[in-house]
């Protein structure tokens, strides 16, 4: 097994462990309606940095990461953004670590494809 | 020799002023009128900033009100020498800037699809700009209600924009009317000392005469 595969079979303790580790679960929703629970990282942060300027802006960014073999294995595709409205998007919904609940539509994805890690920048969403 | 304090504003700021004044009084006008028609009044709700950074940050933790921003901020102004005096008056250019944001959050459609927040953002940005450029260009402002102080109003360009705002979780959308409007400013100026009262009397005699008579003070 080379270390790629190796990483990618420990992404079980690195991300996926919600015990010892910072593994959180996540709800997602397919377009089809198909939901499911798997445990990833999770982020929802009130201020960001302007890459231009380098200077702290006013901004809310969530995103989650997920292990793409523990999607596959669920019977989910890869998440993607829907631009098309005749469409259901993707629907993520998390607990912040207050215990309420926050519902999001994923309007981005970055498959890591080298490592099997499918990280979702996530949207508001009302549903 | 030197000023008396300062107290006036310049006429930049109470054109700013009333240019925000303008826009909120006709706010509640249009949204008395919507209701008067069984409209949705909300659909012209502005809320009304001046000279704010960003009005637009209380989205970011509290949707409550999700109704257009509209923030009006003075941006830069020039002189015409030409047509000033260079003891009292300066015919001033300035230029205003009215920024309207619009905010978007996708939301389910239980028929089927979804409404994307980005695509709302931005019509309701085009809303609130459409509002703004039609209250200030109407007939009823051409002056912006100062006439005598203000010579003309022109919308010099409207573009769109994303704020300064690294989110992926609100969709907000900004549009901005530079309007110029042309007025004079004036300076202050020399206040003058009496150096000895006089009082004169003009008369007119039974004959026509014009006559005067003066009174002195003598110390």
């Amino acid at each position: 097994m080379g270390l790629r595969q190796i990483a990618e079979a420990d992404l079980k303790y690195t991300l996926e462990d919600g015990v010892y580790g910072f593994g959180w679960p996540i709800e997602i929703t397919d377009p089809s309606g198909k939901q499911d629970t798997v445990v990833g990282y999770s982020n929802d942060i009130s201020q960001a940095i302007d890459p231009d300027t380098g200077l702290v802006v006013s901004g809310r960014v969530a995103s989650v990461a997920m292990r793409v073999s523990t999607l596959t294995a669920l019977g989910f595709s890869i998440p993607e953004g829907i631009a098309d409205s005749s469409k259901k998007p993707w629907v993520i919904d998390f607990l912040d670590i207050g215990g309420a609940t926050h519902k999001f539509k994923i309007a981005q994805s970055d498959n890591d494809r080298s490592l099997g890690i499918v990280l979702c920048l996530l949207e508001s969403y009302r549903g | 020799m030197s000023l008396q304090l300062i107290e006036k504003k310049d006429n930049v700021e109470m054109v700013r002023d009333q240019i925000a004044s303008l826009l909120a009084l006709e706010t509640d006008n249009q949204m008395l009128l919507a209701l008067s028609v069984n409209k949705n009044p909300d659909d012209w709700k502005l809320r009304l900033f001046t000279e704010r950074s960003n009005p637009w940050e209380q989205w970011l933790n509290n949707q409550a009100d999700l109704s257009p921003i509209v923030n009006v901020w003075f941006d830069s102004a020039n002189y015409e020498q030409r047509s000033s005096n260079d003891v009292e008056r300066q015919k001033t250019n300035a230029t205003f800037n009215i920024d309207c944001y619009g905010y978007g959050e996708s939301s389910d459609v239980p028929l089927g699809g979804h409404l994307p927040g980005d695509q709302q953002a931005a019509q309701t940005a085009h809303k609130a700009v459409r509002l703004v450029r039609n209250i200030l260009m109407a007939a009823e402002n051409t002056y912006l209600q100062l006439r005598g102080l203000v010579w003309s109003r022109w919308p010099q360009s409207m573009a769109l924009f994303q704020p300064q705002i690294a989110t992926t979780v609100q969709q907000i959308v900004g549009a901005r009317l530079s309007l110029e409007v042309s007025f004079n400013e004036f300076s202050p100026q020399v206040q003058s000392n009496p150096l000895e009262y006089v009082a004169i009397d003009f008369l007119r005699a039974e004959d026509g005469q014009i006559v005067f008579e003066a009174d002195y003070q003598y110390p």
